[in-house]
């Protein structure tokens, strides 16, 4: 496997509902101190020019289609990092009324980075993590096959679907714990 | 002979049937068999030309004395028909001039006819000036005509529609309308065949009136009131004409065109004389080419049906003028006083009218301060009477008249299909009137774009006014160029948006509306392509016919490759082989994107549409601003001149302009020598831009303290993004930025080669042009935004690059970069102010922070990245390719100006190039990202100032 990918892995950084610790770790890690771009990491602000998809904070209502469309604006191969325990997770707020749960209820996550809040060396790690998969995804690709039979897409439930109303949809599984209270609740508040 | 004849009268054929025929199907049929026969006989005219040559046509005196008789009849029925109106209308000043005219007339009539027999044998003839214009007018004009018939039936029936409205009907005036349209044609031939001043006043007059009546066509006050400031102002150029023929006669002086000529060879008391007639019938030709401050007809007569702003713009009118000025070019620099007047009305009209231009959102007003602002220049490079700067005034009017014409009927077709001729309603007119838009887009093109006929005509007055030494007229040139790359760019990107929700609304069309279009647009590139055929079989020889002497303006090899990429680009606009099968992707609205075209899911739940509108600083540039200003100054000037013939004794002013001809002629290296630096460039050029890429951000890192990324790391990235699967917003954007790369790299094969470094300027203009045009396509609002400071940038820096290349000739005498390496000494110890003005734009051209407007490449900046935002993978890969290959040419002037015969020299410029840079990393890594504004004002600001005092001594030379 050729690291053609890996070796310029350009991210693209969202805060779904974050307290901001985690996106002021991230940016850190970015900056001259912890030096990401050793590893040609660039950070484009664009999904259609990045490879790595940092997400902090939990996915809720609001944010999910975001989260969503940002991710399908940006092409194979990508890759998803959910950076600090509440992207993963949904963390200390996963049984708030309003919180779906980690970024794995919108798309799938190629990389789980806990930390409460994370740290940059974690991010940074993550991202190198995160370059492997890429290279894999290509060459996958190169050899005509699909992108999303490698890495956190060939185990994803496909997350929620949020219903006509905006709000997630009581489907009665057991997968979505966060969200499945979540509707009623949002929806007598509408009201 | 026979044949002018049936030309000249032939039109009133038509005319006439249109007045009596009635219904639409017979008058079809009159306007479509009438504009047949003049184009068939303009072409025979021509046909038959080139086998003759040129010659002067003799008429019995007794014939000739009956014409001159109609002609007097035709005058005073012309003054009749003002004093009507005025009376109709009652129109004080309008009756006074009128009988001031008619007065005048009669008055000259009295004192010429009776004389008849005095008036040169040959009245009538056909050179090659005459040979252009016929086929001008007549195939131009004809196909006007023919538009006319499909457009104004819809012109009718929605003035019926908005009638009805009102419980009134609407009168059908189509007759008068079309009638007055083919005399026009008749008008025009007279004046461009006429040697006798009589009958040429006779055609002028017709057109003039003509004209006051098709612009009050509608007879709404506005019309009518923009009707009268049209006759008023020609009027006051009329008269001029008629006091400069009676002078002409008082004194005894030969009443044609061609005794003019010969007498001011002459050098006598009475040749001296001349100047009065020169300098008035030159005002008559400034009025009727709407120059400063007689302007404001022309933009008044945007009122009218679009037929007749077509036909006034393009091919008539306003030609008739600069016609006039063309014929009397060669007594200009006899009549310094006169050549002054009319190359600085010029190059003033030229300048103001092209920002004026950018102030303006409603399309015709555009295309209306486009034409006053090429009228300008074309009257500036007569002023300078130097058969260099003559050749690029004809080329002007040539290429004017058929990119015009174009531009005026496409416009008119959108007004009556989107319902609006503002520029901002043309959004995503590339989907709305797909074939109509490109057609547009190629007339634009037309206009401004590097190798179209337009901007080489401006090559070459760029070169004829280097050549004459003419500092000033350099200076507003590069100014006025930039400014009109700005107000066309803007409008080409609004139009090049591609939206897939838009429904196609071109279906009805008039045929006999896409007959004119797609011929005049045929016509375009024909004449582009034919550019260096035109040159050596009509242009030069007229000139050497006139002046004695060929120009040598641009090489013949130059030509050649601007004429394939004219071809070239002609098959990317106008064909579809860029239908490319890359997936779909929508435009990046910030994740917030529906599934409606560019709307956006608003912060209150609503769906908001993302618009983005152009920039017009209206504040800065608006016209009640600048038009005052220009109409004072030209004003002054034309007063200046009349004074100084009334006071001065005219033996005095009759002394030839102290010019001397500079400049070796252009050999560059030749196609092959192109080709092969293009290919030696476009290999070479990627490895070592990557690398100085590499080494800005190692460099950037360890000036921040970090250890930064790989060396390589730009190359990594760029084999990245070829490895991403292929998306796109749209099939153009890939094809357009393919396009800019290649003309970068043509650009620096130019450079390398040793060729001409304007020409090389221009493929870099030509590349930005169509990074926009990628950039806009995508019709996203970050990219759009990204879109307008790209352009904000290029008119920035492009006059400080024009002095570049001026500042090469400075020093060497030509405009090739291989002329370096035969200097004693570095062209820096000539130039250095223009050296320091192109180092103060490097940073905008490179777009290094602070002027990193319209694209950035900050590792740790988290902003959408303007032009590029919708770019992806192969497209964004030769956009980084084309930023490397720009890096490395705009290094290579800087090192051109540390380079002469001696082989340490090439040593210097590297040193002085890498110097250079560290530089630019060191201001990149300072400055924080400044304002539009800034970036402007630097860029005019060095430009001006370094560029008059590297120019100035020039100027000042020629006295010493």
């Amino acid at each position: 496997m050729d690291h053609k990918m890996s070796r310029s892995p350009w991210v693209i950084h969202y805060d779904g509902s974050s307290c901001n610790g985690c996106d002021i770790e991230v940016l850190a890690s970015l900056t001259p101190l912890f030096d990401a771009e050793r590893f040609g990491v660039v950070n484009t602000g664009n999904p259609k020019h990045a490879d790595i998809f940092l997400v902090t904070g939990s996915v809720n209502a609001q944010n999910l289609p975001v989260v969503r469309q940002i991710y399908s604006q940006m092409l194979e191969p990508k890759c998803v990092v959910a950076c600090g325990i509440c992207a993963c997770s949904g963390g200390v707020f996963r049984d708030a009324y309003n919180v779906i749960g980690g970024v794995d209820r919108a798309i799938p996550v190629d990389v789980y980075a806990p930390g409460c809040a994370i740290r940059p060396e974690t991010v940074i790690d993550a991202i190198v993590e995160a370059c492997g998969i890429l290279d894999q995804k290509e060459a996958v690709m190169r050899a005509g096959g699909d992108p999303l039979t490698v890495g956190g897409a060939a185990t994803w439930d496909g997350g929620v679907e949020l219903g006509e109303d905006g709000f997630v949809a009581v489907t009665g599984a057991g997968d979505t714990p966060a969200g499945t209270p979540a509707a009623p609740v949002a929806a007598k508040e509408a009201e | 002979m026979t044949l002018l004849y049936f030309l000249t009268l032939f039109p009133l054929v038509p005319a006439l049937g249109m007045l009596l025929v009635r219904g639409d199907r017979a008058r079809d049929t009159v306007g479509l068999v009438g504009s047949g026969i003049i184009m068939a006989a303009t072409v025979v005219v021509a046909v038959m030309f080139f086998g003759t040559g040129p010659q002067s046509f003799e008429v019995a005196p007794g014939t000739s004395h009956v014409l001159s008789i109609i002609s007097s009849v035709i005058d005073v029925i012309l003054c009749a028909v003002i004093l009507y109106s005025a009376y109709k209308y009652r129109n004080a000043l309008t009756t006074v001039l009128g009988v001031v005219q008619l007065v005048g007339s009669v008055a000259f009539a009295t004192m010429t006819l009776p004389a008849a027999e005095a008036v040169t044998a040959t009245p009538l003839y056909l050179d090659y000036m005459s040979v252009i214009m016929v086929l001008a007018v007549g195939i131009v004009g004809s196909l006007i005509c023919v538009y006319a018939l499909g457009y104004m039936k819809d012109f009718q029936a929605h003035d019926e529609h908005e009638a009805a409205l009102c419980g009134q009907t609407a009168p059908d005036r189509r007759p008068q309308f079309l009638a007055l349209m083919f005399l026009f044609l008749s008008a025009m031939f007279v004046i461009v065949t006429s040697d006798n001043l009589e009958w040429l006043f006779c055609g002028w007059e017709i057109t003039t009136v003509c004209s006051f009546l098709m612009i009050g066509y509608t007879r709404t006050p506005e019309a009518i009131k923009n009707a009268f400031t049209q006759i008023i102002l020609n009027m006051l150029g009329g008269i001029a004409f008629l006091v400069g023929l009676m002078y002409l006669h008082v004194n005894g002086m030969p009443l044609t065109i061609s005794g003019m000529l010969e007498l001011s060879g002459a050098g006598t008391a009475q040749s001296a004389l001349l100047v009065m007639p020169v300098i008035l019938l030159s005002l008559a030709a400034l009025t009727k080419a709407a120059q400063m401050p007689f302007h404001t007809w022309l933009l008044g007569a945007m009122v009218a049906p679009t037929p007749t702003s077509a036909l006034l713009h393009s091919s008539t009118m306003v030609k008739a003028g600069v016609f006039l000025m063309v014929k009397l070019s060669p007594l200009y620099a006899i009549y310094p006083v006169t050549g002054f007047m009319v190359t600085s009305v010029g190059a003033i009209t030229f300048l103001l009218a092209a920002l004026m231009a950018i102030s303006q959102s409603n399309a015709k007003r555009v295309l209306a301060y486009s034409t006053i602002s090429n009228l300008g220049l074309i009257s500036a490079c007569l002023g300078v009477g130097a058969p260099e700067a003559v050749w690029a005034a004809i080329f002007l009017i040539l290429f004017h008249t058929v990119a015009k014409s174009l531009l005026f009927l496409c416009v008119g077709t959108a007004e009556h299909h989107i319902g609006s001729r503002n520029i901002e309603d043309m959004d995503g007119m590339f989907s709305r009137m797909p074939h109509l838009t490109r057609l547009m887009m190629l007339g634009i093109m037309g206009m401004f774009v590097a190798p179209f006929g337009m901007l080489v005509s401006k090559w070459g007055a760029l070169v004829a006014f280097a050549q004459t030494g003419n500092v000033l007229m350099i200076m507003v040139l590069a100014f006025g160029s930039a400014a009109t790359f700005y107000f066309w760019g803007k409008w080409l990107a609004k139009l090049s948006g591609v939206d897939p929700t838009a429904q196609n609304v071109e279906v009805n069309v008039h045929k006999t509306e896409w007959v004119a279009l797609n011929t005049i647009a045929a016509l375009l590139i024909l004449c582009c392509v034919a550019f260096p055929v035109i040159s050596s079989g009509l242009v030069s020889p007229y000139l050497a016919m006139v002046f004695g002497r060929v120009p040598y303006v641009i090489g013949k090899d130059a030509m050649y490759l601007m004429v394939v990429i004219v071809a070239f680009i002609a098959v990317v606009l106008l064909t579809s082989f860029r239908v490319s099968n890359k997936p779909h992707v929508n435009v990046y609205l910030s994740g917030v994107g529906t599934d409606n075209y560019r709307h956006f899911r608003g912060s209150m739940g609503h769906e908001v549409k993302a618009e983005k509108r152009n920039w017009y600083s209206e504040d800065a540039l608006g016209e009640k601003r600048i038009g005052p200003a220009g109409s004072v100054v030209c004003c002054s000037i034309i007063l200046f001149a009349l004074l100084c013939c009334a006071w001065i004794g005219p033996e005095r002013l009759a002394m030839s302009a102290p010019s001397v001809l500079r400049g070796k002629y252009f050999e560059g290296s030749g196609v092959v020598g192109i080709f092969i630096g293009t290919v030696a460039f476009a290999l070479l050029a990627p490895l070592v831009g990557g690398l100085i890429d590499g080494v800005d951000r190692k460099l950037s890192a360890r000036m921040q303290g970090r250890v930064g990324p790989r060396l390589l790391q730009p190359f990594y990235d760029v084999a990245k993004l070829l490895r991403k699967a292929p998306a796109s917003v749209n099939t153009m954007d890939d094809t357009y930025m393919a396009c800019a790369l290649i003309f970068t790299v043509v650009g620096g094969g130019i450079f390398v080669s040793g060729s001409n470094t304007l020409l090389c300027a221009f493929m870099v203009t030509l590349a930005a042009i169509f990074v926009v045009l990628a950039s806009a396509s995508t019709q996203s609002p970050f990219a759009q935004v990204g879109a307008d400071r790209e352009l904000l940038q290029v008119m920035s820096y492009e006059p400080a690059v024009l002095l570049m290349s001026v500042g090469l000739y400075l020093a060497t005498d030509s405009f090739d970069s291989i002329a370096v390496t035969g200097q004693s000494a570095p062209i820096i110890v000539y130039s250095a102010p223009i050296f320091l003005a192109l180092l103060a734009v490097l940073t905008i051209k490179l777009r290094k922070s602070p002027f990193d407007l319209s694209y950035s490449h900050h590792a740790h900046q988290e902003i959408v990245q303007g032009v590029a935002t919708e770019m992806s993978g192969g497209t964004l890969a030769k956009m980084t390719l084309m930023h490397w290959c720009e890096t490395v040419l705009f290094l290579m002037w800087v090192g051109m100006f540390f380079v002469w015969d001696n082989p340490v020299s090439w040593v210097v410029a590297l040193v002085v190039m890498v110097a250079t840079y560290f530089v630019e990393v060191l201001i990149d890594n300072t400055f924080a990202r400044s304002t539009w504004r800034s970036c402007f004002k630097l860029g005019w600001g060095v430009a001006l100032v370094f560029g008059l005092l590297n120019l100035m001594p020039i100027l000042v030379d020629v006295f010493i």
